[in-house]
């Protein structure tokens, strides 16, 4: 049977109980096709019983819900049902799982887990920042992955005297600090006005980026496994380059 | 909501693009590009130290731009023959002022361009003006303009060690480049810098470092910073004939006595003409030998004489751990579900992530070869020096699997073998003969 949450935490957990004893169970908050004759089941996120699984299976494993945050968080189509099975092999053994490589389940979560956590450090070096005309700083983004707001602190921390904006494209929303308070809204479009030097800044450092380069040693195939083409959209040096 | 985005702004000073150009064109062939190391906070102005460091691009050339990397000065006075830079030579000249390079470091970092900043500078004047200049731009960019991002600085040989001392309370990191990995070679080609004009500041700062480490262990100092990311250094590889043996002996002993973090080497590209040089580029090849050889050093307990005579060169066929293993096929196959890590970080093929890998799931169950397979472990070399619960799935004879190790090196960087055309990729036609049957 197919079981639909609202894609949150809470709804995941309510969703795992209501499917725990289903062998045939697909977990998902994605819309996709359904199973002829199968009634699938909406499950509405009960806070309470998610509370008391959440408690449970910490019991077996303190990091678990660190996992299921990162797990929730992958834009990959199938990565709640991997959830769902790595969780039930978690209650299953009632003891932490994360090292059971050579099982299925578990082996595809901790992928899951690695690529997001991958993509989070990427972005810590790949997010461009444009400079508004008041000051703020400005910088469109569109992650695979659903991680806008786990970017928040590590740029807050750095640059603590800017307010600035995280626009994901993709999932039209906004990790924004204020200079203050760091939030999360949803945001379709913003309306930007570059500061007086922004061009002269990205230009300094494209030609930065030209100069630092070796041209007799290109090695395309190995720039291409670091910096993959679909994330040199918004980045100033590769002017936005698409695969 | 989003109404800041549009107040009204400043304009501040630029560096031009000629002279950033002039200024980068000098600085690049320095491959140290890592921010790692440094856990410097923000105190209330712009950045911070990131330990695991942070790649903020890639070039066409497969390298990262993780610093921006910048000459303060390429006016030298030195005449060191492999220097683009060098006196004798007539290319464009600039000089940045401190301000620009501020200015530069500051709007570049807030824009999330570069994690900080890799300072170096030709000797402008003499050591100690260059040294100078380079501690003004270091400390106004801390003090005034409220940078704790990362700072590598490069050290002037000859400068006076009170210069250095006070450098690297700035600094996240310091590097004097050895260049030359022996002193007849320095004497060559850089008759202006002696072995103890460079050995002697990293000394110093080891020693210096390692003191004040104590003294915060200690608890008599609170504050401040000396190196957090310690020192690294450089050697370029093929412009002067030292053999790859004695090329590590170095880099083992600059671990071991200096506590280096790390040895780039870089292979020559001949951007200037002199008889002393050599008129061809060194093979990139064998300074990729050269870092896995001083990984195996850092991180997988190998001591340079088990990889290399003093006046050998590295094997190119086959990487450094692969040819240890030819040469001690006694050693092998090891039980992965017995071998010590010590033993797995041994086995070809395995690196230090799947060797832990391995120890963790083992713990749970008895691994079999599928198992591996399911784990992701790349099994191409490994199969021939592993037993998984029993059953080795590798070649049975050593020529076997060195035509297969080759086989495999050379899939890795070029395209499909094929059977008749891709020969003469082998070393010889026996080592290809091998790698067929081997496969068969």
């Amino acid at each position: 049977m197919t079981y639909f949450f609202d894609g949150s935490i809470s709804g995941f957990l309510t969703a795992f109980l209501a499917a725990y004893h289903d062998e045939a169970a697909l977990v998902t908050s994605r819309r996709q096709q359904l199973i002829l004759g199968e009634a699938p089941v909406y499950i509405k996120t009960d806070e309470t019983r998610a509370a008391r699984a959440k408690a449970r299976l910490l019991c077996f494993d303190d990091g678990c819900m660190k996992d299921l945050n990162l797990l929730l968080r992958c834009g990959d189509d199938n990565s709640e049902q991997i959830a769902f099975s790595y969780f039930k092999k978690l209650a299953k053994s009632g003891k932490p799982v994360h090292n059971m490589l050579s099982d299925d389940a578990v082996f595809a979560a901790v992928e899951k887990i690695r690529r997001v956590g991958l993509e989070l450090h990427r972005f810590h070096g790949f997010i461009r920042f444009m400079e508004t005309a008041s000051g703020a700083l400005y910088a469109p983004f569109a992650p695979d992955h659903d991680i806008c707001d786990l970017l928040l602190p590590h740029f807050r921390a750095r640059l603590p005297r800017y307010p600035f904006v995280l626009h994901d494209i993709t999932r039209k929303k906004a990790a924004v600090y204020d200079g203050k308070n760091a939030f999360v809204a949803p945001l379709e479009q913003a309306e930007i006005v570059l500061s007086g030097n922004e061009n002269a800044w990205q230009a300094l450092f494209s030609r930065y980026y030209a100069a630092v380069n070796i041209p007799s040693r290109e090695r395309l195939k190995q720039m291409r496994g670091y910096l993959p083409v679909r994330y040199r959209r918004f980045m100033t040096e590769t002017h936005g380059e698409k695969k | 909501m989003f109404d800041f985005l549009l107040w009204e702004g400043y304009n501040g000073g630029m560096i031009t693009q000629e002279k950033l150009t002039i200024l980068t064109e000098s600085a690049k062939y320095d491959v140290s590009c890592s921010s790692s190391g440094s856990r410097r906070k923000n105190e209330g102005g712009t950045g911070n130290g990131y330990a695991a460091g942070c790649c903020h691009s890639f070039t066409p050339d497969g390298r990262c731009i993780s610093l921006l990397k910048i000459l303060l000065s390429n006016d030298c006075i030195y005449d060191c023959k492999y220097c683009p830079s060098r006196v004798s030579k007539d290319v464009p000249r600039a000089t940045a002022t401190p301000e620009e390079i501020c200015e530069l470091t500051m709007d570049f970092y807030k824009r999330n361009y570069i994690e900080g900043l890799f300072l170096s500078s030709a000797v402008h004047k003499n050591p100690n003006y260059t040294m100078e200049r380079l501690l003004l731009v270091v400390k106004k960019l801390r003090l005034e303009y409220g940078f704790h991002g990362y700072i590598h600085l490069k050290g002037i040989p000859r400068a006076d060690e009170s210069l250095t001392r006070e450098a690297a309370k700035y600094a996240d990191r310091m590097s004097y480049n050895i260049e030359l990995p022996s002193e007849q070679s320095l004497k060559l080609l850089a008759p202006q810098k002696s072995k103890e004009s460079l050995l002697l500041p990293m000394k110093q700062l080891t020693l210096e470092r390692a003191a004040f480490v104590e003294e915060k262990r200690k608890g008599l100092i609170k504050k401040g910073y000396f190196l957090p990311a310690g020192q690294t250094t450089q050697m370029i590889v093929g412009a002067s004939p030292e053999a790859d043996g004695r090329i590590l002996r170095l880099t083992q002993s600059l671990y071991r006595k200096m506590q280096l973090k790390r040895v780039y080497y870089s292979s020559y590209i001949p951007v200037v003409q002199d008889s002393l040089l050599p008129t061809a580029a060194a093979a990139q090849l064998r300074e990729h030998r050269l870092y896995q050889a001083d990984w195996l050093l850092r991180f997988y307990g190998f001591g340079v004489e088990e990889l290399v005579g003093e006046g050998e060169n590295l094997d190119m066929e086959v990487d450094p751990k692969c040819a240890w293993a030819l040469k001690n096929m006694h050693l092998f196959p090891v039980e992965i579900n017995r071998a010590p890590l010590e033993a797995l970080l041994r086995v070809p093929g395995i690196g230090a992530r799947n060797a832990h890998k391995i120890l963790a799931a083992r713990a749970y169950t008895k691994l079999k070869f599928e198992d591996l397979i399911k784990m992701k472990i790349a099994l191409k070399r490994a199969k021939h020096f592993i037993t998984c619960d029993g059953k080795f799935y590798g070649a049975k004879n050593e020529l076997a699997v060195r035509g297969l190790l080759t086989a495999a090196e050379v899939g890795e960087n070029a395209t499909q073998l094929s059977l008749f055309d891709d020969f003469v990729r082998f070393s010889d036609r026996k080592n290809a003969l091998v790698a067929l049957d081997g496969q068969l």
